[in-house]
């Protein structure tokens, strides 16, 4: 093995030697450094692969050929060895994003960059402090240098404002540094831990002046202003550098001191972390800039792996696995977005919508954001599960709530920027001019993002995910992006219907049902996407990325099976609804709910595990006293966030209406079943709890109910139809909730009956909206009416649709509502059943309109000339007809061994299934007879109006008169709009959006706090330098406070 | 009592310089202030090497090796401040040629007109 002191000598050597070029041979000059940079990382590089095959043990390079304390000494070892290859890997791509740069500034310029780099391998390799203040000095030279390669010309005034800052700190340092020295006698870590530095009568305060001085290269909150305005200003490749090579090199200079402190500086370091980690995000929340942006951005990660640093006594040998998770991520993705912006010309977030017209640049930004946001399958992920596991089991649970609020308000502000770039209109100065120098060390970037995941989860103790079929197979149409859709779309069905070919055998009957509507049933409805043309750039990656999840979801055994499969599917089907022409905001309303909805599972899991990694499923039965209910409050509230339960349900409007016409019915017929699949794995295994004497499922009984209630009725009032049908999934939901929380066999039962009604009919209903929609270039539905001729295929499977929904006879929808009275027989809870009951006739208000308004009245001047919906929009729709009609004749088909199934969970109250009856313990129904009774009564009446109808006397579309006057517009002879204006007043006051108006408050106030907040930092290098004093004195009485 | 002079002095320096730097808005005052400061540090330094009663650590005639630990000084302080003075001047240096270019831009030396990047 060559030496690591070669990295020092390569990056110095070269820095010296490039002196020797002509001042003109400026192209060489940078091929030269690139080749030192180059070196530099093959030096690191084969240390990192022996040192991980174990082909070599960590060494220690003594300088001057002497131990320590007589010369500086170097170590090698794992971390190191990774920290440095990041370094110099940085610095390398960073040289190439400086290209131009560079070039006009000459070999000067480049001998600075070589020298940060090999400064800050040198903080990471050195276990000298004094060798530590030298190598951060010319750091400090180095950046104020660097700083000045930006065209921003205010770049010099942050260069200047952080000097100011610097100067500070290395007197901090230096006097730590004398006074360590003085107490135990070396420069050296090692020493000074063997030497108790702590319990020295200088030592204290020796440790915390290095201490103070090295935290404080963290730029931790509030004395960061200074980095900030680097980040703001400086050039997007040296931000790269500062933010990935910086950061890192500096946290681990942290680490080595805080092995010397032991465990009492630990929970300083902790809050030091935790604070920074959460201000830095909610301050970044209205930042429009996007360099400053990412430098909040940066700043709180860094707070994160300090947590992570801080946490050291719990995390034992899972420190580095977890910090090392976070920090690469972090590393990688912000030097990644950082390249990038470099190729965006404004800086203002919109600005970044350019990047649309290279998908390959998308896909680069959104990995680096799922990396940055710990979405599975990145490294992030891994180290966040593990990390909140470890916190939960010792009972750190503020920690694991504040860490858990500020990974969701940086996704907020992180995804917001996406929906941005999805959906914005770039201003027109800005244009796409890919520079080979600057989109390499993007792709680069990315590509070592997806190596990072597949390490990380090699090295997991989970199983790696990209080993997963499923998500293999969604991630493999990233690569066939480009085919035309119609193949993407026969082989995302076959692919669907292949995996349920495949795992038919294991599932029960329950899980049966769910695959059965997760795969051929979104096989179903992917046939509608045939009607796409083109390539449909990005459609398949991310409807696979949530069939991934769903497909894992079912077969999961374990918490993190579950959890991993969770995150895909709300990830997919996240990118899918962005698709919508004007989905930006609900799509990250979506996101962000669900994300939170996530975040409140995985402490759920992380609860109910005590302290191990991961956990069975199944296990959560075994969870005991006073854990149960507060895992299970944790569980339930996270899945009904997927289900939209009253005041979770904000989201699910916007999204499900906006969503393009084949995405609707993925996400409501499909998607909405996950968050019910969760809550039959939790009741099944957790069944009732209590927390404080309240029963909780008697409050989801309540929940269900009142959902049901408002969400019909928000339905009624709606004039646009697929708004309409997405609030009526919520009511919809609320019913299969309120069977779940009835806790007895009829009452699941319902709930099942409603997880294939919801999805036969709401898909169905979609697609038949959308359809018409398209045809008729609105979704509003009193600009429509008298289509029933026009589109009469549409009209029928509207109107089986909506007699399936609605519970009358002879559909399926019948079957529901007729276990569901059986199911409230056996129930005590009085009020809840008496609302659900006033929702059901709200529920035929609302699909009244559909037939009435949509159908029926007068066809409108514009629409006389459209056709009936696509083929392929049509034909799914047909498809579920027959299966409505089919389901209703035979429920037992499907029903029959569901209930033998729930029987081991409530063997009271089965149903009795004997030929074609079904009977329960309050009477029978029999499907066939019903169907063949209405059937004759709707013949009868047909045929008696076929009788009368031929004395009727043709009426034209105008032939009508009234108020003395003869409308001569459709508009004037269909009342549609407003068409419940007289509930509206009467029940209006119920339908005030008070949870949307809780939620915007939420928002307002976070932003205009951060708003607020941000402010103190003035832009004076003065003032950077008052917080640096107060920070000093904070983290001193904090020291104090955990001393005593 | 000659060690306890140089530290008091040291970090009165200390004190002086980071007093100046936070309250002085001249950019040229600001570095000289930081240069007190520096001065303190430093002094601070060689004032904790320094042991009563013995000399320089320089070994020739007068200092044989044999005898050099019981009779010299600690010579790694003053290593270090050999060093620190070194990097302090380049730090100033490269301080004096910021303040110059903010000047060249703007024709003052307060720090406060330069707060454009902020919040």
């Amino acid at each position: 093995m060559v030496s690591p002191i070669l990295i020092i000598a390569l990056g110095l050597g070269t820095a010296f030697l490039l002196g020797f070029l002509k001042d003109s041979q400026r192209g060489l000059a940078w091929l030269v450094t690139l080749a030192a940079l180059a070196g530099m990382s093959g030096v690191s590089g084969t240390w990192l692969w022996a040192l991980a095959e174990g082909t070599a043990q960590p060494m220690d390079v003594w300088t001057a050929g002497t131990p320590p304390p007589f010369a500086i000494n170097l170590r090698m070892a794992l971390p190191e060895a990774a920290l440095t290859l990041l370094i110099s890997l940085t610095g390398l791509l960073s040289a190439l994003s400086l290209r131009d740069a560079l070039l006009a500034r000459g070999r000067r310029a480049m001998a600075v960059l070589l020298v940060i780099s090999m400064a800050l391998c040198g903080v990471v390799l050195t276990r000298d402090v004094f060798n530590l203040f030298v190598f951060f000095e010319l750091i400090v030279i180095a950046t104020g240098g660097l700083v000045l390669l930006s065209e921003d010309h205010r770049a010099v005034a942050a260069g200047f404002k952080y000097m100011v800052v610097a100067q500070f700190i290395s007197i901090f340092l230096l006097l730590g540094i004398i006074f360590a020295y003085h107490a135990t006698g070396s420069l050296n870590l090692d020493d000074m831990t063997h030497a108790g530095l702590l319990g020295h009568p200088v030592g204290a305060i020796a440790f915390f002046m290095l201490f103070i001085a090295l935290v404080a290269e963290l730029k931790p909150f509030p004395a960061n202003g200074w980095a900030l305005d680097i980040y703001e200003s400086a050039h997007p490749g040296f931000s790269a550098l500062f933010s990935a090579a910086t950061g890192a090199a500096a946290l681990f200079a942290v680490d080595k001191l805080l092995l010397v402190g032991g465990e009492t500086w630990l929970p300083v370091a902790t809050g030091i972390g935790l604070v920074t980690f959460v201000a830095a995000n909610l301050l970044a929340l209205p930042q429009t800039h996007d360099r400053r942006l990412l430098g909040y951005s940066s700043v709180a990660q860094t707070g994160l792996v300090l947590v992570v640093l801080g946490q050291r006594d719990i995390l034992g040998d899972q420190t580095y696995y977890i910090a090392g998770g976070i920090l690469l991520a972090h590393a990688v993705a912000k030097a990644g977005l950082y390249w990038l912006s470099g190729l965006v010309r404004e800086r203002h977030l919109e600005a970044w919508a350019i990047l649309r017209n290279s998908p390959l640049l998308v896909f680069a930004f959104a990995t680096f954001l799922a990396l940055l946001t710990g979405l599975p399958p990145f490294p992030g992920f891994y180290a966040k599960w593990d990390l909140i596991h470890l916190l939960a089991g010792e009972g750190r649970l503020w920690l694991l709530g504040l860490i858990l609020l500020g990974a969701l308000v940086e996704s907020g502000y992180l995804f917001r920027w996406f929906g941005y770039i999805i959906k914005r209109q770039a201003p027109a100065s800005e244009s796409l001019e890919p520079n080979a120098w600057q989109v390499i060390p993007v792709l680069v970037a990315a590509a070592m993002s997806w190596a990072l995941a597949w390490l990380w989860g090699d090295l997991s103790g989970h199983g790696n995910l990209l080993l997963v079929l499923p998500l293999i197979f969604a991630l493999a149409f990233l690569f066939l992006d480009d085919l035309p859709a119609w193949l993407k779309n026969s082989l995302a069905i076959a692919g669907l219907l292949a995996w349920f070919g495949l795992t038919y055998e294991l599932y029960d009957p329950l899980r049966l049902i769910f695959a059965a509507i997760f795969l051929p049933g979104g096989a179903l409805v992917l046939l509608a996407s045939y009607h796409a043309h083109g390539s449909r750039t990005g459609f398949y990656p991310s409807a696979m990325l949530m069939y991934a999840g769903l497909a894992m979801l079912i077969l999961a055994r374990t918490s993190f099976e579950f959890f991993a499969a969770w995150e895909l599917l709300t990830i997919g089907s996240y990118f899918l609804i962005l698709r919508g022409k004007e989905s930006e905001p609900h799509a990250l309303s979506y996101l962000l709910f669900s994300l939170g909805g996530a975040f409140l599972i995985l402490a759920g899991f992380a609860l109910a595990a005590q302290g191990q990694a991961d956990m069975a499923m199944a296990a959560l039965a075994q969870v005991a006293e006073p854990l149960a209910p507060w895992v299970f409050l944790l569980l339930a509230v996270g899945f009904m966030t997927k289900t939209a339960a009253i005041g979770l349900h904000i989201w699910l409007p916007g999204a499900h209406a906006e969503a393009e016409t084949d995405v609707s019915p993925l996400v409501s017929g499909i998607l909405l079943k996950a968050g019910l699949y969760g809550l039959f794995v939790l009741l099944m295994a957790m069944g009732s709890q209590t927390l404080y004497g309240l029963n909780l499922t008697h409050a989801m009984l309540w929940i269900g109910a009142i959902t049901a209630l408002v969400g019909n009725l928000l339905a009624v009032f709606q004039e646009d139809a697929k708004r309409l049908l997405a609030y009526s999934s919520i009511g919809q939901m609320g019913y299969a909730l309120f069977g779940l929380a009835m806790m007895n066999h009829l009452g699941w039962l319902m709930a099942l009956m409603f997880v294939i009604n919801h999805y036969v009919y709401k898909s169905m209903l979609f697609l038949s909206v959308g359809g018409i929609a398209k045809r008729t270039g609105t979704r509003l539905m009193y600009r429509m009416g008298g289509l029933i001729t026009l589109m009469p295929l549409s009209f029928i499977a509207v109107l089986i649709g909506i007699i399936a929904i609605s519970g009358v006879p002879p559909l399926s929808g019948f079957g529901g509502r007729w276990i569901f009275y059986n199911a409230i027989l056996d129930s005590e809870a009085r009020l809840p059943i008496i609302i659900l009951f006033l929702a059901g006739p709200i529920a035929f208000l609302y699909l009244f309109r559909l037939i009435h308004t949509i159908f029926l009245g007068q066809l409108k001047d514009e629409l006389r000339q459209i056709r009936e919906a696509p083929f392929w929009i049509v034909m799914p729709q047909m498809i579920f007809v027959a299966i409505l009609l089919v389901v209703a004749v035979v429920p037992g088909l499907v029903l029959r061994r569901v209930d033998a199934y729930i029987t081991q969970f409530f063997p009271q109250g089965a149903l009795n299934w004997e030929g074609l009856t079904i009977t329960s313990q309050y009477g029978w129904w029999n499907p066939v007879a019903i169907m063949i009774i209405v059937g004759v009564i709707f013949m009868s009446i047909f045929a008696w109006l076929l009788f009368v109808n031929r004395k009727a006397q043709k009426v034209k579309q105008f032939n009508i008169v009234f108020s003395a006057e003869r409308p001569y517009r459709p508009e004037t002879t269909h009342h549609a709009w407003n068409f419940f204006a007289p509930y509206r007043k009467a029940l209006g006051f119920l339908t005030v959006p008070l949870v949307t108006l809780f939620w915007n408050g939420v928002t307002d106030t976070l932003h205009a706090g951060a708003d607020f907040v941000r402010r103190f930092y003035t832009g004076n290098g003065q003032t950077y330098a008052f917080h640096f004093i107060i920070f000093v004195l904070a983290v001193w009485g904090l020291a104090m406070g955990a001393r005593a | 009592m000659i060690v306890q002079v140089a530290l008091a002095t040291g970090f009165v320096l200390i004190l002086i310089g980071i007093y100046g730097a936070l309250t002085q808005r001249n950019l040229l005052r600001m570095i000289v202030a930081f240069t007190v400061a520096n001065s303190g540090v430093n002094l601070v330094i060689v004032a904790v090497g320094y042991l009563p009663g013995r000399t320089a650590p320089i070994l020739d005639a007068t200092v044989p090796a044999a005898e050099a630990a019981a009779r010299i000084i600690d010579p790694v302080p003053q290593a270090l401040v050999l060093t620190a003075i070194v990097i302090g001047l380049g730090v100033t240096a490269l301080m004096l040629a910021f303040a110059y270019k903010l000047y060249e831009k703007r024709r003052s030396l307060d720090i406060a007109r330069f707060s454009e990047l902020k919040w």
